[in-house]
């Protein structure tokens, strides 16, 4: 099947029960079972079956089953949240005294999960520019474990050479984890240009309502998990082959952790699912018109768009992409006083922390997501005093501009 | 044909897919189940359309949690 049937049909095929078309949702914490002896087996892994919410539930496998086709993969975690999904793959795979290599203009909260939570269990994080591939080669070391990236980075809008930096964590025998929520499987899937852990937070365009959190984890089944450096998943190999790194996160990470999707929620992602292909579609055209504007705009002192003619990835966007550049876009007005005058006067588009809503929204992240960091720090990540982050929904475009115009207007008066 | 499914013999009939070997094996959850032949991880997709030969080597594994592979 095609992508775009995979997103209404698959992992689900229809209620053997009652024939509902909508995938069910099970509204419970765990599952009985008839005699001792059928709960016993599944504990000790001699028979499949649910045991408890918190490990999996069946309108999440449905989820699950949904995603890894979509990605491709050989199978899926949903989590809580995208950050769960990250704090998952990392507490999976690193132990004190290992390094994580990671793209530095990428989202806030996964740089101050680098920082300053895994920091306190002694792991550390070399962060290296994403424009640059060999930076990401330079600093390997011994003790580095994990490379991370995202599609685009959020918000420095940077398009990093997957394919390339696959070669490089390969040589090393470390696995390359890509996290596709600013492109979705519909421009991209990580694990056909070599990715091994494909992490998503599906409360942005999978959603794409704003109506829930969650995230998501997926084995490419790129990586060999029984030759990596990772002991504990190694020896589990013998007995789980290729969805070693999944059986583990499932059996101890992601059980003992607790991050797992309210099942509502998990229905609320396989609808949004269902739509993403038109939206993301309406998300990719809206948003480079909305670049184009700014751009040709004489008073807006830049704009920055992975889509645009003039933006330094215009040809990997093409390559990766499909030319399609995504729909987050940020510009500058030169100031922050200016940029906050520019959100105060918008009338459609909401001030809010999210993106990948239908809707279109607006934030000034240096003085929200990234509110934590130094001036110097957020320079490094790319987040400018001025900037202002666009994620362009799917209204009317002519709405958007006109909202746009007023408020440029008001912003520069 | 004989296939060894999780390190058993078993006697099968010939020219199965791995669909319907799930069936023919009455493997339970096939919906959950993941597969490897030889070795080698079989997408969801390609089910219908992989055909077994005699002396292939199956493993049907479940990672639902307590689910066929344990907590080493």
């Amino acid at each position: 099947m095609k992508l775009k049937t995979l997103a209404i049909h698959g992992g689900f095929a229809s209620d053997g029960s009652n024939g509902a078309t909508a995938v069910l949702i099970y509204q419970t914490v765990s599952y009985a079972y008839k005699t001792a002896q059928e709960l016993a087996d599944i504990f000790d892994g001699k028979a499949g079956g649910y045991i408890y919410t918190r490990i999996a539930n069946p309108t999440t496998s449905a989820l699950e089953a949904r995603l890894t086709e979509l990605e491709n993969g050989i199978g899926c975690i949903a989590t809580s949240s995208g950050m769960a999904a990250i704090a998952s793959v990392a507490m999976g795979l690193l132990k004190a005294g290992d390094e994580i290599i990671a793209a530095s203009g990428i989202f806030g909260g996964t740089i101050s999960l680098f920082v300053n939570t895994l920091s306190r269990f002694s792991i550390k994080t070399r962060f290296v520019d994403a424009a640059h591939t060999e930076k990401f080669a330079k600093a390997v070391n011994k003790r580095t474990k994990i490379m991370f990236v995202e599609t685009i980075g959020n918000p420095r809008m940077d398009v990093p050479d997957i394919r390339a930096i696959a070669v490089i964590a390969h040589k090393a025998n470390i696995p390359f984890v890509v996290d596709n929520t600013l492109t979705t499987p519909f421009l991209i899937r990580p694990g056909d240009y070599g990715a091994d852990i494909v992490v998503h937070s599906t409360s942005k365009f999978m959603n794409g309502h704003g109506t829930a959190i969650g995230g998501a984890v997926i084995d490419t089944g790129n990586f060999n998990w029984a030759k990596g450096q990772f002991e504990d998943i190694r020896k589990l190999s013998k007995k789980a082959g290729r969805l070693s790194f999944l059986t583990h996160l499932r059996n101890l990470i992601y059980r003992d952790l607790g991050g797992c999707p309210a099942p509502m929620n998990s229905f609320l992602m396989l609808q949004g699912l269902e739509t993403l292909p038109g939206r993301i579609t309406t998300h990719c055209e809206n948003a480079s018109k909305l670049a184009q504007y700014l751009e040709k705009h004489p008073r807006i002192s830049w704009v920055n768009y992975p889509g645009l003619t003039g933006s330094k990835f215009k040809e990997r966007t093409a390559e990766l992409f499909g030319g399609r550049g995504g729909g987050l876009l940020t510009f500058g007005l030169g100031d922050k006083q200016k940029a906050f005058r520019f959100i105060d006067s918008l009338k459609l588009a909401k001030n809010l922390a999210n993106l990948g809503d239908a809707k279109t929204l607006v934030i000034h992240p240096a003085s929200t997501i990234f509110h934590e960091f130094d001036v110097a720090s957020r320079e490094k990540m790319g987040v400018t005093e001025d900037m202002i982050r666009v994620s362009v929904g799917i209204e009317d475009f002519e709405d958007i501009k006109a909202d746009f115009e007023q408020a440029i207007e008001k912003a520069l008066r | 044909m004989k296939l060894i499914i999780n390190g058993e013999q078993v006697d099968s009939k010939d020219n199965l897919t791995i669909s319907t070997l799930l069936v023919e094996q009455k493997v339970k959850m096939p919906e959950m189940v993941s597969v490897e032949l030889n070795g080698q991880f079989v997408r969801r997709p390609d089910f219908d359309t992989t055909v077994l030969k005699d002396g292939d080597r199956i493993e049907f594994l479940y990672f639902m949690g307590g689910g066929g592979c344990g907590t080493d």
